[in-house]
């Protein structure tokens, strides 16, 4: 009997040990989730569509190209509405050599119909492959951006293999507006020949007959007075090639321009320093304009060649110049983003959740604690042992699992709580009803915890069974309880069933010949 | 001391009155949920809600004009906690589209009350401060940029010098929820008089801070009805199979008779009270279910036992028998879990208290049915499964 206990005793020993290692120090072992600890969480979606489009686009913009080149200029050529590719009248004049050639030279990935007109429609093993591609780089350009933002343990995931949804979670952001414009940000930088400037739209295409050629396009930027507000904007008249885009940059950074206002400085790298480099070399005294998502944000005069790097101007806050260097270093989306939900919690409230629910859960607890001592006597003590014994445990699995506290967490917690409450109410019951009946102490303490086990473990399973399903098909807070839950049933049972066994031995082999116990 | 010892109640008796008063109940709760409805919180309604805190008792109809002119959808504005925290949620019903509608609030309440766009721009230009919206960072950085104590260097050795000034703003923030003005920013020791002095007439403390946003769009709100049905029912026809398994057929029944009827219950008290359902909510609906599971299988449990020591007693004797004997136990244990729900629901704050209302609710109703819905419906069927075996083997 005796060396039985000793192993009871080493074993509560080494778990409780274990648990005390795992849990502290508690501000590092255990996870709060972002409702106690606040930030943001973010479910976004990569629209794939755009990533088509551009494929289809530059696509089209050669097979015109290639055509026009060989004296074959189509008729009319155009996206399909479905945007997945497009048709075009050849010349009437187009030998079938060189239709042949060109749609063998740049129609691979497409499935091509020729008539009159010719539809070229990208294959659907294509489409697949670009949207995955799309999100993939579209999940490394926002980590890459979390990551140079600085936050800690941030969460980045694709939401299923095959989907195209992003989760973000970011703790202990206090500026989630930032956050999100950051994440958002397409940050597609070109730079552009600059063919007119006007005032107004119909001012820059009085001169081509108010039309936009073929190989060009009009783009709008600001007009900022001195304190950086927006008085008027101005057109552009762009070629449609661009001489380099954010691709070819190697780094950037923010910086200063001469008169000490924030701005973008950035670097290229060999490919486009050769480009860059080649172009203002022979554009002396020509405007060129740097466009971000399809802005001008200025337009200067190239003074000389320019190799490698370059700076962007125009009214930038320091943040706004940090945050434009940081996406344009983390890369551009490849297609735009839509967020599907937000969660933001700010910090003063997740704060003043865990103070508040912290407090009324001690404030419950101890009324239970001081019931169980009034109304068990001493066999309360063992209870409350037990009870605070499965808290510790708790916490310790909680930072072993590496799991999230989170606030319907805690609420399982307390259900766990109630429950190990319960399963040593129905022992000692169990124990009295048996001293009743006339048994020894011994007799009826064995009997006590024998007869209940039966119950306490059918309580349990049956919760465990339904926090399983939970943990299965619940999402967020419902998952959190969920863990918690089973992993304190499972505690639970250890403690309200060993732990409290054991402290009952351990006094009755003291006095074997008890007549009586204190409960 | 001991409560409850040797009851002899005959619990079973009067089980017709019970049901009936059960049955009662659960047609109100039905005709309250069909008439009145659920108030949907964001995640199943979907929408954009914002938790604000303002400095003072917000003029609601400001609010709610603001916000109206965005044309999203219906506005509805509500108290959060106790008054004199001055906070309130917002909630609007998304246009059927996908976005960043909490940013879209956001902007037109600050335009409304004078951030950006408003008057803290008007004042101060696009580069302005408002502390009680901004972070750490963007502080840091636009200290570094006006450099008020003249330390000279890069941005970074700026950056670096300000930081800490910036952490403890935002810890101030943190801690009271709100700025009111420059003046409580006199407590803060980290800050040099230079910042204080350039906070003070440089920085701008909008009337209100954002607590929490949530915006839940139409695709993310189906997924989250389809996930917390499926949780729902796979989790409760566990619970069934695992009782039939361990007990019989008619006791699982009478174990989910009294689940749905908890449930209903505590739904209605939801409708009734205007309280908001949202995932927590359900999260306190399952902790409710596995509470009167839990209740209901300790008192099957002594009557399958008595059932094997007492051989030839009617079952409805055993039944009262086996309620009677575990009486004190249901008694103390949902005594003890119900006070410290009651501490939640009184001090637990606003963000757990209808979690802690349904289980205050729940546990009554729950503790209730276990005696006396779930042993009577078990009772009722064994009765008429008996009668068909009877009827069976005479044919």
């Amino acid at each position: 009997m005796k060396g039985k206990l000793t192993w009871r005793w080493g074993l509560i020993l080494v778990v409780a040990a274990a648990a005390v290692y795992f849990m502290l120090p508690l501000d590092q072992k255990i996870h709060l989730g972002l409702d106690l600890k606040g930030g943001i969480h973010l479910v976004l979606q990569v629209n794939t569509g755009d990533a088509i489009r551009a494929e289809v686009d530059d696509t089209m913009e050669r097979v015109r190209a290639d055509l026009a080149e060989k004296g074959f200029a189509p008729a009319s050529i155009d996206r399909l509405p479905e945007g997945d590719g497009f048709k075009f009248k050849p010349a009437p004049n187009t030998t079938p050599k060189v239709l042949d050639q060109v749609i063998s030279d740049r129609l691979p990935d497409f499935t091509v119909s020729r008539g009159v007109e010719v539809s070229a429609t990208m294959k659907a093993q294509v489409v697949r492959s670009i949207k995955d591609m799309a999100v993939r780089q579209g999940l490394e350009t926002i980590r890459n951006r979390i990551d140079q933002f600085g936050v800690s343990e941030p969460v980045i995931q694709r939401q299923g293999i095959e989907g195209d949804r992003i989760v973000v979670q970011l703790p202990g952001v206090d500026d989630p507006a930032r956050v999100k414009e950051l994440i958002r940000a397409t940050a597609f930088l070109e730079i552009k020949p600059v063919s007119r400037v006007a005032p107004t739209e119909e001012a820059l295409l009085a001169t081509s007959g108010g039309k936009v050629p073929e190989d060009s396009e009009v783009v709008s930027g600001d007009r900022e007075d001195m304190e950086g507000r927006v008085v008027s904007h101005d057109y552009y008249l762009l070629k449609r090639a661009s001489v380099i885009t954010g691709r070819d940059l190697r780094n950037a950074r923010r910086s200063q321009d001469q008169y000490g206002q924030p701005a973008v400085s950035f670097s290229l790298n060999p490919e486009g320093a050769r480009k860059f480099g080649a172009y203002t070399g022979a554009h002396v005294g020509d405007q060129m304009a740097i466009v971000l998502d399809n802005k001008v944000r200025s337009a200067p005069v190239i003074h000389s060649q320019i190799n490698d790097q370059g700076i962007i101007e125009g009214s930038f806050t320091v943040q706004g110049a940090e945050d434009l260097a940081l996406v344009l270093r983390a890369g551009a989306l490849p297609a735009s983003i839509t967020y599907l939900e937000e969660r933001t919690v700010g910090p003063s409230l997740g704060r003043d959740s865990i103070v508040r629910g912290l407090r009324a859960g001690l404030v419950g607890i101890a009324l239970v604690a001081v019931f169980m001592l009034f109304y068990y006597k001493a066999a309360g003590i063992n209870a409350n042992v037990a009870l605070v014994l499965n808290a510790v445990l708790l916490l310790g699995a909680i930072g072993a699992l590496k799991a999230t506290l989170t606030l319907p967490g805690i609420a399982g917690v307390i259900l766990t709580i109630g429950m190990a409450v319960d399963s040593n109410v129905l022992v000692f019951e169990r124990i009295r009803e048996e001293m009743e009946l006339g048994k020894t102490v011994r007799n009826s303490v064995a009997l006590g915890f024998s007869r209940a086990f039966a119950t306490i473990i059918d309580t349990h399973v049956t919760t465990i069974v339904s926090a399983l399903f939970l943990f299965q098909f619940g999402t967020g807070p419902i998952k959190g309880f969920a863990v918690t839950l089973t992993v304190g049933l499972a505690i639970s049972m250890f403690t309200a069933v060993f732990v409290s066994r054991t402290i009952f031995e351990a006094v009755l082999s003291r006095h074997p010949q008890a007549k009586s116990l204190s409960i | 001391m001991r409560f409850f010892h040797n009851t002899h109640f005959q619990f079973m008796k009067y089980r017709w009155h019970w049901i009936a008063i059960s049955t009662a109940l659960n047609l109100i709760a039905i005709a309250l949920i069909f008439t009145k409805g659920f108030a949907l919180g964001v995640d199943f309604a979907g929408g954009t809600q914002l938790t604000l805190k303002f400095k003072s008792e917000p003029d609601l109809t400001r609010v709610r004009r603001a916000l109206e002119d965005l044309k999203m959808g219906n506005v509805s504005i509500q108290r959060f906690d106790e008054p004199a925290l001055h906070q309130i949620l917002v909630h609007l019903q998304n246009p059927k589209s996908e976005g960043d509608f909490s940013a879209l609030m956001l902007g037109a309440l600050e335009k409304e009350y004078g951030g950006a766009g408003g008057q803290a721009e008007a004042e101060h230009g696009p580069g302005k401060l408002e502390l009680n919206l901004q972070g750490a960072d963007a502080l840091t950085d636009a200290l570094a940029q006006a450099d008020p104590d003249s330390t000279g260097g890069t941005i970074d050795e700026k950056r670096a010098h300000y930081k800490p000034m910036a952490a403890d703003v935002l810890g101030l923030r943190k801690r009271a929820g709100i700025i009111s003005g420059a003046a409580e920013l006199s407590g803060l020791t980290a800050l040099s008089p230079a910042v204080r002095a350039y906070l003070g007439s440089n920085a701008h403390f909008g009337d209100f801070a954002l607590l929490a946003a949530d915006n839940v769009g139409p695709v993310v709100g189906k997924d989250l009805r389809q996930k917390a049905t499926y949780a729902v029912a796979f989790s409760l026809l566990g619970m069934l199979v695992y009782i039939w398994f361990r007990f019989k057929l008619q006791y699982g029944i009478g174990a989910i008779v009294a689940n749905f009827h908890d449930t209903l219950i505590t739904l209605g008290a939801l409708v009734v009270t205007g309280r908001e359902i949202n995932l927590p909510t359900i999260a306190a609906l399952l902790t409710l279910v596995g509470y009167s599971t839990n209740d209901t299988v300790v008192i099957f449990d002594r009557i399958r036992e008595r059932l094997r020591l007492d051989r030839g007693k009617p079952l409805i004797q055993v039944m009262d028998d086996g309620i009677n004997q575990t009486l004190s136990r249901t008694i103390i244990t949902s005594g003890l879990t119900w006070t410290v729900v009651l501490a939640l629901f009184l001090f637990g704050g606003d963000v757990i208290n209808t979690f802690a209302f349904v289980l205050l609710i729940g546990i009554i109703v729950g503790t209730y049915s276990s005696i006396y819905i779930a042993s009577p419906i078990a009772l009722g069927m064994s009765n008429w499964m008996d009668k068909r075996r009877v009827a069976k083997r005479r044919r």
